[in-house]
């Protein structure tokens, strides 16, 4: 069946095959906005419920999440590049040929685990549960495999961004009030670990996480 | 009173109190507004908790917010904790204010968000919805990052960037947990508003979808897990402990690993009724209860440093609280027992910690050896605490300790009991060398002189007469509360 819901989710797989195959940091920050922005209309384009009340609070989820996840993330994000003056992730641990082959590994590994969990009476696709655990897992490696801290930054945000389309698939019953409190400690999160960055950046000559090693034992 | 209102106010009375400490200009005074307000909280938190254990859950904001035994105990807990380290603050930082190591600026940023996270801890306590519940926890990871960076240097950057991340990505876990978890209550087409409600998933408990629900645990162990500090997951702690000011580290230690175990708590019960209380889930609590204690045990031994050495006794005895609820039955009696006593111990340990360090301008423990000759309050209340939290007779954390073992061995779990036996062995003998050479050893610099806060012979002693009157008799008021608290996480009614 082809629908709109599984056009976004193809969406979803091909920004994270990005994320894990390219070194630019900027475009790992566009990429989590398109991301960001896919998310949003999700909610928005399936008919998840049917009274008009809880129509109206998705649609104002979505709204909500297209502002955070696609403005306000990359607009901190792009500026905290400017600030720390960092433009390229540069040999990260893991090759990026390696990495999208894990890639790979990784969403066969979601797509077979996604069909096993039961879904509420109104699913609008299944793939979404698989596509929600690969762009987690995706997330995870991007935060344990790159040495800049900015991009474990993203890494966090992508992490967030699987949950976020896990639980739209998987919890009809999450109620909106907890989307948004959820949202907002993300919001939060990315704005406390910004203001990490930067005196980070102030302390030592650059923002790679190994140089931050002092502490042991 | 009326019981919503009382529940309401707890989570708004620091808020108050948090923002008004950020337009108070002198910082002695800001201080000791903030103290004012923590013990406030306690108070009210006390009666609820009073109220709960006589007449039943308190319930507010249309059932998101409930008190109900396990969480009053823990109120209690987090109070005294919260109420010493903010009392203790005043003196600690009156001292660096003194020095002008602190400025006006910091006093006041730590003062608000110490203020802060007592409500967002609060908010863990008492929120019933699942969701909310994990927003407390995220909100109290963010507010303390600051906590841990009030002097900005290297390692306390590096301190607060592992605990961010790891602590943020680690309850990332949790959330997918928390989602699975509302996931396995698709076939009971609950409401959408009580689609998380820790009430609604225990009452249905038995009709939850089992391998959802499974699945759920291991993504919530693995991510409350790594809040509260159980090993392999607790790689940031020993950083954060030791590079966040003292009163920080104590309410760390004291409460916030507890805070998060808790959340874990509040899930045995949904996992045990949905499987049929098999016990899988309570297998998997005592592994983990004694890789952590056999890891900290390891590291214990070899610590030079004061603070990463009592941050490592938080790692063994949240696996000794967590075994505990492994073992179920007694053992839940037993670990939420030992959750009082070791944040009483462990706060008072810090707190002494920390103004040794301040006098030896060093937190290494051949620094400060010698502290009973030169500061022999502070020395004392060190060595006290620390044979308490190696489990020495009489205090209170021996009891605990000896009903954990009697939980195994009445439940036959001899594996298990000899692992414990093993970890708490080596940490008895490698500790009680450090509390050795901290007190009685040669000092290598010259101490400056304490000036003691009038407060300070409190600090010690209140904390050690609790622990030694708790150890030799437990109060029926006190073992009412426990029965009921550890009842909820057994699964009875």
């Amino acid at each position: 069946m082809y629908s709109w819901p599984d056009t976004f989710l193809v969406i979803l797989v091909l920004t994270n095959l990005v994320l894990l195959g390219s070194s630019r940091i900027a475009t790992y920050i566009r990429v989590a906005a398109v991301q960001g922005v896919v998310l949003g209309l999700l909610p928005m384009l399936t008919h998840l419920a049917e009274e008009p009340a809880r129509i109206l609070m998705l649609g104002l989820l979505g709204l909500v999440t297209i502002g955070v996840k696609g403005v306000v993330f990359p607009w901190i994000l792009l500026r905290t590049l400017a600030r720390a003056n960092v433009h390229r992730e540069l040999k990260p641990y893991v090759g990026y040929t390696t990495a999208t082959l894990a890639g790979v590994v990784a969403l066969a590994i979601s797509l077979h685990i996604g069909a096993r969990i039961p879904l509420p009476a109104v699913p609008f696709s299944q793939l979404a549960v698989s596509v929600g655990l690969f762009t987690f897992l995706v997330g995870l490696f991007l935060i344990v495999s790159r040495r800049k801290a900015i991009t474990q930054v993203l890494g966090y945000l992508v992490l967030e961004n699987g949950i976020y389309a896990f639980g739209i698939a998987a919890v009809a019953e999450v109620s909106v009030l907890v989307e948004l409190g959820v949202l907002l400690d993300a919001f939060v999160a990315v704005f406390v670990m910004q203001i990490a960055i930067y005196h980070i950046s102030q302390e030592f000559p650059s923002t790679d996480v190994d140089q931050l090693k002092d502490l042991r034992g | 009173m009326d019981g919503g209102l009382l529940t309401t106010g707890m989570l708004l009375l620091p808020v108050g109190v948090g923002a008004l400490c950020l337009f108070i200009r002198p910082p002695h005074r800001v201080l000791w507004i903030a103290a004012i307000g923590v013990i406030a909280h306690t108070l009210l938190s006390a009666l609820v908790a009073v109220r709960v254990f006589t007449t039943g859950p308190l319930v507010a904001a249309s059932n998101w917010l409930r008190v109900d035994a396990l969480s009053a105990y823990h109120l209690l807990v987090m109070g005294a904790v919260f109420s010493l380290s903010a009392v203790y603050a005043c003196g600690y930082f009156g001292v660096e204010l003194r020095e002008g190591t602190l400025t006006g600026a910091q006093a006041r940023r730590f003062a608000g968000l110490f203020c802060l996270s007592l409500a967002s801890m609060t908010l863990v306590l008492i929120s019933n919805n699942l969701g909310l519940m994990w927003i407390g926890i995220e909100t109290t990871t963010l507010l303390t990052a600051f906590l841990i960076c009030v002097h900005v240097n290297r390692t306390s950057l590096e301190a607060m960037w592992k605990y961010l991340l790891v602590c943020s990505v680690g309850v990332a876990f949790a959330f997918m947990g928390t989602l699975l978890a509302g996931a396995s209550a698709a076939r009971l087409h609950l409401r959408t508003e009580a689609g998380l409600l820790w009430t609604e998933l225990w009452a249905n408990a038995a009709a939850l979808d089992p391998f959802t629900m499974k699945a759920a645990f291991l993504f919530l162990l693995v991510g409350y897990g790594t809040k509260t500090g159980l090993a392999p997951m607790h790689s940031w702690l020993p950083d954060a402990h030791s590079q966040a000011p003292t009163p920080v580290s104590a309410i760390f230690s004291g409460f916030m690993l507890n805070a998060s175990l808790y959340c874990v708590m509040r899930y045995v019960p949904l996992v045990e009724g949905a499987i049929g209380h098999s016990g899988w889930s309570l297998r998997i609590l005592t592994v983990f209860g004694l890789v952590s204690i056999v890891v900290a045990a390891a590291f214990i031994v070899f610590q030079r440093d004061v603070k990463r050495l009592l941050a490592y006794h938080s790692v063994e005895h949240l696996g000794i609280i967590t075994l505990g609820l492994g073992l179920g039955g007694l053992g839940n009696f037993a670990a939420l027992f030992h959750t009082l006593n070791h944040s009483l111990s462990k706060s008072l340990s810090f707190f002494a910690a920390g103004r040794l360090g301040q006098m030896h301008g060093s937190h290494d423990i051949e620094a400060i050896g010698g502290s009973l000759r030169h500061a022999p309050l502070w020395g004392m209340g060190l060595f006290a605490s620390i044979l308490a939290l190696i489990g020495m007779a009489p205090f209170a954390l021996f009891m605990s300790e000896f009903q954990i073992m009697r939980a195994a061995a009445e439940g036959e779990h001899y594996l298990p009991l000899a692992v414990f036996l093993l970890g708490a062995a080596v940490v008895f003998v490698g500790a009680s060398r450090h509390a050795i050479a901290i007190a009685w050893g040669d000092a290598h610099g010259q101490a400056k002189p304490a000036r003691a806060a009038r407060a300070d012979p409190v600090l010690v002693f209140a904390p050690l007469a609790v622990l030694l009157l708790l150890g030799l008799a437990m109060p029926d008021p006190l073992r009412h509360a426990l029965e009921q608290a550890a009842a909820i996480v057994g699964g009875q009614p």
